[in-house]
């Protein structure tokens, strides 16, 4: 198969445990070399989903086919995944070797087979050295990278993380995001994975699914996830924004202008005029002073923070209604608190989401 | 000060382990008596009571019988308290914690009281067989040591092992048998010794239901001991000795003495 061609399909897949509906009809198409992330909060169903794609959790409707084949049915051990979970599962009573072989000896290949892709799974994540070790004489990071060489060993379909960088440290988890992604990038690997942390989704990732309650509210690039988020949910769950809510006064294609307690606002967005909606932009679109054709709203200074690159202002614009803004530098003089100030952004970075949805 | 403690903590241990360890030995040194008469000093050492134990009326029978029992109820007791206790251990069923409870009841039980209780028991459902009444006494001395063994060894067991086996191409009984077992390895074989051991030395249970075809050997030697207490039965109980002594060095080198004593790795 070609690669960008349809690899792994989910079509309608529900699931539920009693009364709660954990997966609502999800569709998702994943093209061969694409790694997608299913990101969203506990309990979103993003792991269910994951593990109804390994086949450890059955489906109540839908299908699910991988590389071709209705695989809805089929049982686990003849799906042709790879699953690297949280905890590793890594067996206690193997060695790394003994580990990274087993998949393969399970499948029957040849001992010398074996041997050559043994070697060649540990030298992918660098492990060559320890191949005799005890899995409990590892640190987790090395344990985190056997896991993933046992899951490529057996040249899978599709790779499944199961929040698998979750347990590492801060540091160590960003060194292995982007090496995991490069890594995956050379072999080819379709991968998904499941997380709840937006750093990892955005930059391990070719696309995000943004979950909340069972289904996708968005899949999209990550770029194109931040700059143009489809819901209230995924603005709220990827990066930071200002939030002000209004009721449409008048609507004009694909525009809307809005009253909100700070003033009237234009925001990109279809309503009838009268719904209660939510304007929001992101912080680094928010500029100090009057800009000619955009919104502004002004304020007193609540807090500055210095982030380095960027300093965050967020500003009490009065009503209960807070602006956040992302100063760079080169924007002239950063403001103190307490300063009364004046910011502005574009009609055409503000966004306007029905209120009803707020999560 | 705390060096007198340290002191006063071995000399107690030492006693202890002495008191303990010597009426075994006064056993161990008995079985060589050259004489019918055990009398210290000893004036010269003989093995000829180890050649008369194979002679002793109904030896051979009663240590069949005790084998046999002893294995089968720790062979059931191994697969029906590793089921029972999986149930446990994954938490999904309603009332876990009293079925675990009931399971390890008869541990707390004293030995006479569940003698004659099963023997009553068994007489009111007309289940009067001996060999086979003495099999289900044995499984009930001997599943709460399997189930209590295994459930603390389940605990420490991680379900998500089976289903990463499974992903890699392992049915789910080819998962049980290729990663659960073999790394609960530790927890089957103590908890099959010590249900072996449980069941080989009964006595308060099983003397209720053994007839004069069925005796287990514990039994049989009590008979010896009040018809002809000479020496020999020192030998026998020294080969016994010495039988769990290498069966324990053995395991230890396996696993660990550590783990059997349930302090965990």
């Amino acid at each position: 198969m070609s690669e960008g061609s349809p690899h792994l399909v989910v079509r309608g897949v529900s699931k539920r445990y009693g009364p709660t509906t954990v997966l609502d009809h999800i569709d998702l198409t994943i093209r061969r070399g694409e790694l997608v992330t299913l990101l969203g909060p506990s309990g979103c169903g993003k792991t269910t989903l994951l593990r109804a794609i390994a086949g450890l959790a059955q489906p109540d409707t839908g299908k699910v086919e991988l590389a071709g084949r209705d695989i809805t049915n089929v049982p686990p051990h003849k799906r042709n995944v790879g699953v690297v979970f949280q905890s590793y599962a890594l067996f206690p009573h193997l060695t790394v070797a003994g580990n990274v072989a087993f998949g393969l000896k399970v499948r029957g290949m040849a001992r010398r087979e074996i041997d050559i892709a043994v070697d060649r799974a540990l030298s992918l994540v660098k492990l060559g050295h320890l191949a005799s070790r005890r899995i409990s004489a590892l640190s987790g990071g090395q344990q985190q990278r056997v896991a993933l060489a046992r899951a490529i060993a057996v040249e899978p379909d599709v790779l499944l993380f199961d929040e698998a960088l979750s347990a590492l440290d801060r540091k160590l988890r960003e060194e292995m995001q982007v090496e995991l992604r490069r890594l995956l990038q050379d072999v080819k690997a379709t991968a998904i994975f499941v997380t709840h942390d937006q750093d990892e989704a955005l930059t391990m990732s070719d696309r995000v699914a943004v979950m909340n309650k069972g289904r996708i509210e968005q899949l999209a690039e990550p770029r194109e996830l931040y700059l143009r988020p489809a819901s209230l949910f995924a603005l709220n769950f990827v990066g930071l924004s200002t939030r002000i809510s209004g009721t449409v006064l008048a609507a004009d294609n694909g525009k809307v202008d809005v009253e909100t307690k700070v003033g009237r606002l234009s925001a990109l967005g279809n309503f009838q005029a009268g719904s209660p909606v939510i304007v929001a932009a992101r912080p680094e679109q928010l500029r100090l002073g009057e800009q000619g054709e955009s919104n502004s709203a002004a304020g007193r200074v609540r807090s500055v923070v210095f982030q380095g690159s960027r300093t965050l202002v967020e500003v009490d614009a009065g009503a209960g209604e807070s602006l956040l803004a992302e100063l760079s530098g080169r924007d002239g003089a950063i403001p103190r608190v307490h300063d009364e100030i004046r910011l502005s952004w574009p009609v055409t970075e503000t966004f306007a989401f029905p209120m009803e949805a707020q999560a | 000060m705390i060096r007198a403690a340290i002191i006063v903590c071995w000399v107690m241990a030492i006693g202890l382990a002495l008191f303990l360890i010597a009426p075994l030995l006064v056993i161990a040194a008995a079985s060589f008596s050259p004489t019918p008469v055990f009398d210290l000093p000893l004036t010269g050492a003989s093995t000829r009571w180890y050649g008369k134990i194979g002679r002793l009326d109904g030896f051979w029978p009663s240590l069949l019988l005790s084998l046999e029992i002893a294995l089968l109820s720790t062979a059931i007791s191994l697969v029906c308290g590793t089921l029972a206790a999986i149930a446990i251990a994954r938490g999904k069923l309603p009332g876990a914690g009293i079925f675990a409870t009931a399971l390890v009841s008869p541990l707390m039980m004293p030995g006479l009281v569940l003698g004659i209780a099963l023997l009553q028991g068994f007489r009111a459902i007309g289940f009067t067989a001996p060999w086979a009444t003495l099999l289900v006494a044995h499984l009930v001395i001997t599943l709460p040591y399997v189930a209590r063994t295994m459930i603390s060894g389940l605990a420490r067991f991680d379900f998500t092992l089976i289903e990463a086996a499974r992903t890699l191409g392992c049915t789910y009984p080819g998962s049980v048998l290729r990663v659960m077992v073999p790394a609960l390895a530790p927890s089957f074989l103590i908890a099959g010794i010590f249900s072996f051991l449980a069941s080989f030395d009964n006595y308060p249970v099983s003397i209720f239901l053994a007839d004069v075809r069925t005796k287990t050997l514990p039994i049989r030697m009590l008979q010896y001991i009040e018809e002809a207490p000479d020496p020999t039965l020192a030998a026998l109980s020294t080969l016994i000795l010495a039988g769990t002594v290498i069966l324990l060095f053995v395991s230890d080198r396996a696993v660990g003495l550590h783990r059997m004593a349930g302090t965990s790795d």
